[in-house]
């Protein structure tokens, strides 16, 4: 048999030199959401990356386009769908600005307690997956199984564990169950106790750390052109959130600090989340303190908000008011507003433009992490093929947010 | 908001600034398309303004057919909206132009890619979805639909019951049996209720 | 133009208006459920209460009140303006009323309207009048407060026959007599009634009669509330499913302006509602009319035949360049319809004369039938005088019986579905018939293409005063039917001519040209514009309830 070996001279042989196109996604247990990274890779380095998202644009502003009011609050729950009742209250906020309205004192503690809860659940599942992909899929579990006790509360509270349509313009769709402040009294601690477990065993595990310190580094002047806003900015070292600089609700009520990073790569990202979950505990804990045990949550305009079921039975004046707010919509005033709110991953505004009828001329939601997830190709080129798993981890996209 | 940036603005720019209000505590400035790209140097440069982060731009379609068209008193179909912030000065302003004419000709503004990066995506999605092409954005392609998708859905004459399978929807020979395809709903279909007036009649050919 | 002041606004008025009418030719609304611009104004509703501003160096009319005084815990006499029904209150020049600006004004609104809703029964899940009911839209804008009686709400019959057609519900009445008025003034049989008084008030018919005559419908359409309902629309659908298109009624020559309300997710129509015209209608329509929306369902031809049976259209044209290829011009005749638009009927007309050379051009027509002074016009055919400004030529069709007998006429071709026509001529000739609906025509005919009816395509007729308007397109065309004229270009082309209209816009930019004294001129009631969607008369203002 002839030998395989092929006689060379030197220098004539020539490694490849073409770059490697690589497509990550949009089916990937990485890819939080489906998102498509298509990669040149020189060796294990990136090149060049585009991202590509959009694999979960639903059509979100068309839709608002075609209900009233009042029927946009289930699509807004499936926007970031791992804090719902941020998008929830956010909402409600904005067409609160439109038309006037301020909810009763009650309603405002409620709407902080249930929105913290969100943003607890929310941080824990960025920060759990970071740590699944990267392998630790222990600590992914038990933050789980915290964020579960979450969903727990929210489901006796709402209805249902993640897509609750709880918000109502003018308040929210039921009070407070009696075993609220209970339920959370109980879970907060068990939570924090769960999160504390999942830091032991990462937070000093070499590998852990090496794989997010100094990795997918910005600067803050580079993250606010870039127009990042929440946990990623301010991780950069750029104190902006917005519960302390523009407060909204009773924010400016409340005792909490605001985590703060200076490096900006990773691993600040992921602590800042973490001390977002212990800050988000204080607020709950002083919301329910303030709360009011009883009175109204809904503002009693009867423009906006549903009558009493019994009343609608029985007097002819509930059932009008409940044929035309169901059938015609709430009739907003005319005009245009932005409402911006602090979500999970950073200022969630609406920009709403109302012609004056039941129905929204425009909704135009301004989702956080798409600015963010906008800066991802920057924070990856150059780096190792395997930064962009904890790099992308760490920007929290999520795709129902991203890609509205 | 920020009272002092529709001041400077209209110090600076003049009768170029079509429309200035306050609704809501919502500065808003109304540009000619022409200075789109100078009036966001000047709001990020100036000093007392410092206008550094980006929050949004999107576009809000104002077609002669709608009924909203009765706000309209500037002439141009697209309204192009930009928010910005600053976080220094935390401050907000909002700043808004009109392009293209009925069938969205002309429906072209300056890029603000150079002046702040972020942008970058939201032209994008602003070309995507409302069809305004930005001049100077270094990659202006469709980011939240398909690449081969035709139109633009968040115009306002966008039908929002039409379908574009990029695959076509099978036969009744194809699949052997009978094959019931229907649009996921009707272009009158329940929402929004009210009674509406008759339908413009199509061009009938 | 003289002006008075409403709410600050300048608005002009012509002589001998009252305020709410000089408001409402100016697209303000002033709330009221007895006034009609149609009717005699009572008054008795008191929902149009304004403010009357009193004249320079005049006292105002006011009255003593008593209000409760919550730091003196007692009623104390105040005085509040005397209001004034803006309904039965003349305008002069100068006169400075407040409306929506008058706090009394509001208050009293808001009263009357409580007043109103006391003993009103909680229907509104089955009252057909839900979303155009007046008590709903007055309530939101109006009133917005809770039930404060206690009491069991006054009982009356409901659901009472009145007659062939209406049926009438006694708790839901507010008892504001315009379908009194109506029957008295304007269908000139006052066969209505109130009995008893106070808050046992109901509408009555007169003893040993029943309300009936040709008008009825009128007074469900005035009714502002759902206490009279017509047995055709009854529980038959919700209004907020349906969309309107501005149609002009086909029962007959007049041409009344109507509103087709078909629900567009099952392509059908549900009723016909009246749409102003000062020049043709004014605000109303006859039941024959009123019922004609069901001739865009019933008796419909939707498919092609040949002789009777069932074929593919395409076919159908196949056949139809078999039987007509190679005529002589003078063997074939036309027969236009007066059932049909004048798009319709001109391209029928072109193809006949222009591109078929031939001079036999007939119309037929429906049989004449009753007629009344007050709207229904014996001439049954929607676009008489349209048929004889396209073709002056036209004979009637009566007229063809002798061609076609001696042979010298063996082919034809006509529009429409009724023609007065001996039956056996039709198969002695070789018949195309185009036709919407079943009839002696599509019967017999050899072919049969079928073509939208008018509630399907948008078309132009010309009422028997020369009036020219436009019909807008309700429904999707049913079946395999297209617009005649459409399906008149296929047959030019299957004999193979070249039609010159493509477009809808086409054949009307022809139209334009054409005119009853042959002069052109642009059409006379509504112009027809880029999409040919229709303008409404400046009479009476679009979006005003009445």
């Amino acid at each position: 048999m002839e030998s395989l070996d092929r006689e060379l001279e030197q220098g004539e042989l020539e490694l490849p030199a073409d770059p490697v196109h690589l497509n990550m996604g949009p089916s990937h247990p990485a890819m939080h959401g489906t998102v498509r990274i298509v990669l040149e890779l020189s060796g294990e380095i990136v090149t060049k990356a585009d991202v590509q998202i959009g694999y979960l644009h639903r059509g979100f502003e068309k839709m608002c386009e075609r209900g009233t009011w009042a029927q946009v609050f289930p699509y807004v729950d499936r926007l970031n769908y791992v804090s719902p009742m941020l998008n929830n209250v956010g909402y409600a906020l904005a067409v609160e600005k439109l038309c006037g309205l301020v909810v009763p004192e009650r309603c405002q503690w409620y709407r902080m307690a249930l929105g913290e809860l969100a943003r607890i659940a929310d941080h824990l599942t960025c920060t759990g997956a970071m740590a699944m992909e990267l392998g630790a899929t222990t600590p992914y579990l038990w933050f789980i199984k915290a964020r579960e006790m979450i969903w727990d509360i929210l489901e006796e509270e709402t209805g249902a564990r993640l897509t609750h349509s709880f918000g109502r313009i003018g308040g929210m769709a039921s009070p407070p169950s009696p075993d609220f402040a209970a339920l959370c009294g109980a879970a907060l601690p068990r939570i924090l106790e769960t999160v504390e477990e999942g830091e032991k065993l990462l937070l000093r595990n070499r590998i852990f750390l090496d794989r997010l310190q100094g990795v997918g580094v910005i600067s803050g002047a580079d993250a606010v052109s870039l127009g990042w806003t929440g946990p990623c900015l301010r991780a950069t070292g750029v104190a902006y959130d917005i519960r302390k600089a523009h407060p909204y609700l009773k924010y400016d009520e409340v005792d909490f600090d605001v985590p703060v990073g200076h490096a900006g790569d990773t691993l600040d990202r992921f602590l800042v989340r973490l001390g977002e979950i212990r800050q988000s505990k204080r607020i709950i804990e002083q919301s329910l303190l303030r709360m009011p045990t009883e009175g109204p949550v809904n503002c009693d305009d009867p423009r906006m908000v549903l009558p009493e079921k019994g009343e609608v039975y029985t007097t002819i004046e509930a059932t009008i008011r409940h044929f035309k707010l169901i059938m015609e919509g709430s009739k907003v005033p005319m005009g245009e507003v932005y409402s911006y709110t602090e979500a999970g991953n950073g200022e969630l505004g609406f920009y709403l433009v109302s012609d004056g009828t039941g129905t929204p001329y425009r909704v135009r939601v301004r989702p956080p992490c798409f600015q963010v997830v906008g800066g991802l190709s920057r924070l990856i080129e150059g780096r190792l093929l395997s930064d962009i798993v904890p790099t992308f981890g760490s920007l929290n996209m999520i795709g129902g947010e991203c890609d509205h | 908001m920020s009272r002092i940036a529709l001041d400077k603005l209209r110090e600076r720019f003049g009768p170029l600034v079509l429309e200035t209000h306050s609704e809501f505590g919502d500065d808003t400035a109304v540009v000619e398309p022409g200075i789109w790209r100078d009036v966001c140097l000047f709001l990020r440069d100036d000093p007392d303004l410092d206008f550094n982060l980006p929050i949004d731009l999107c576009g809000v379609d104002y077609p002669i057919s709608e009924a909203a068209a009765r706000r309209r008193t500037l002439p141009g179909r697209m309204e192009v909206v930009l928010h910005l912030y600053s976080i220094g000065r935390r401050h907000r302003v909002r700043l808004k132009t009109r392009v293209g004419d009925e069938a969205m000709e002309g429906a072209e503004l300056d890029s603000l890619t150079s002046i702040w990066p972020g942008l970058d995506w939201l032209e994008r999605e602003v070309f995507d979805m409302s069809g305004v092409r930005f001049r100077g954005h270094p990659d202006l392609r469709r980011i939240l639909m398909y690449p081969e998708f035709e139109g633009h859905p968040l115009q306002r004459t966008y039908p929002a019951a039409k379908t574009q399978p990029l695959v076509p929807y099978r036969t009744e020979a194809s699949a052997g049996m009978p094959v019931d395809k229907l649009e996921p709903f009707g272009a009158h279909e329940g929402m929004p209720f009210g009674r509406q007036p008759a339908p413009r009649p199509e061009k009938e050919d | 133009m003289p002006t008075f002041k409403l709410d600050g606004r300048s608005i002009p008025f012509e002589a001998g208006d009252t305020i709410i009418k000089a408001a409402w030719r100016h697209g303000i609304e002033i709330p009221h459920y007895c006034w009609h611009p149609g009717l005699s104004a009572p008054a008795n509703c008191r929902m149009c209460l304004v403010e009357i501003l009193p004249n320079p160096g005049q006292r105002p009319i006011t009255l003593d009140v008593l209000a409760w005084n919550d730091a003196s815990h007692e009623y104390t006499t105040t005085q509040k303006p005397k209001l004034q029904p803006a309904c039965r209150t003349a305008v002069t020049e100068g006169l400075d009323v407040l409306s929506d600006s008058s706090e009394h004004v509001r208050k009293a609104r808001r009263d009357v309207q409580e007043f109103l809703l006391l003993n009103h029964p909680v229907d509104c899940p089955i009252c057909d009048q839900s979303g155009e009911c007046k008590l709903q839209d007055y309530w939101l804008e109006h009133g917005q407060f809770k039930k404060r009686m206690r009491d069991e709400p006054v009982h009356k019959p409901k659901a009472v026959e009145f007659g062939e057609t209406i049926v009438y519900d006694g708790e839901r009445c507010v008892m504001c007599t315009r379908c009194v008025r109506f029957m008295a003034e304007v269908a000139k049989d006052p066969v209505l009634d109130m009995r008893e008084r106070g808050n046992l008030n109901e509408i009555v018919v007169a003893p040993g009669r029943r309300l009936d005559g040709h008008y009825t419908f009128m007074t469900e359409h005035v009714c502002p509330v759902g206490a009279l309902t017509t047995k055709d629309f009854r529980f038959k659908a919700r209004v907020w499913f349906l969309r309107s298109a501005s149609v002009v009624c086909q029962g007959c020559a007049t041409g009344c302006n109507a509103y087709l309300d078909y629900d567009p997710r099952h392509n059908k129509a549900y009723r016909h509602r009246p749409r102003d015209n000062a020049r043709v209608n004014d605000f109303w329509m006859c039941d024959e009319g009123m019922l004609t929306y069901k001739e865009a369902h019933e008796g419909r031809v939707l498919g092609a035949r040949l002789r009777g049976v069932e074929i593919p259209v395409a076919q159908a044209l196949d056949q139809v360049r078999a039987l007509f290829g190679g005529v002589s011009s003078s063997a074939v005749a036309i027969v236009l319809s007066a059932e049909h638009s004048l798009e319709d009927n001109w391209a029928l007309h072109e193809l006949g004369t222009k591109l078929l050379g031939t001079e036999g051009v007939f119309f037929a027509a429906r049989p004449e039938g009753y007629e009344d002074d007050i709207l229904i016009h014996r001439d049954k055919n929607s676009n008489t005088r349209g048929v004889r400004s396209v073709a002056p030529e036209a004979k009637p069709v009566g007229e063809l019986v002798g061609h076609v007998e001696s042979g010298r006429v063996t082919h034809v071709i006509s529009l429409g579905s009724t023609a007065l026509v001996v039956r056996d001529i039709l198969a002695r000739a070789t018949w195309l018939s185009l036709a919407a609906h079943e009839g002696v025509l599509p019967e017999l005919a050899t072919v049969v293409i079928p073509v939208t009816s008018w509630a399907e395509h948008s078309g132009t007729y010309v009422n028997s005063r020369g009036l020219r308007q436009v019909s807008d397109k309700a429904l999707e065309p049913q079946g395999e039917s297209k617009a005649a004229w459409k399906v008149i270009g296929s047959v030019a082309a299957a004999l193979g001519h070249d039609a010159s209209w493509r477009s809808l816009r086409a054949v009307r930019s022809e139209l334009l040209g054409i005119d009853e004294g042959g002069a052109t001129r642009p059409p006379s009631s509504s112009a027809i514009d880029e999409g040919g969607a229709t303008r409404p008369p400046s009479s009476s203002p679009e979006g005003v309830p009445l």
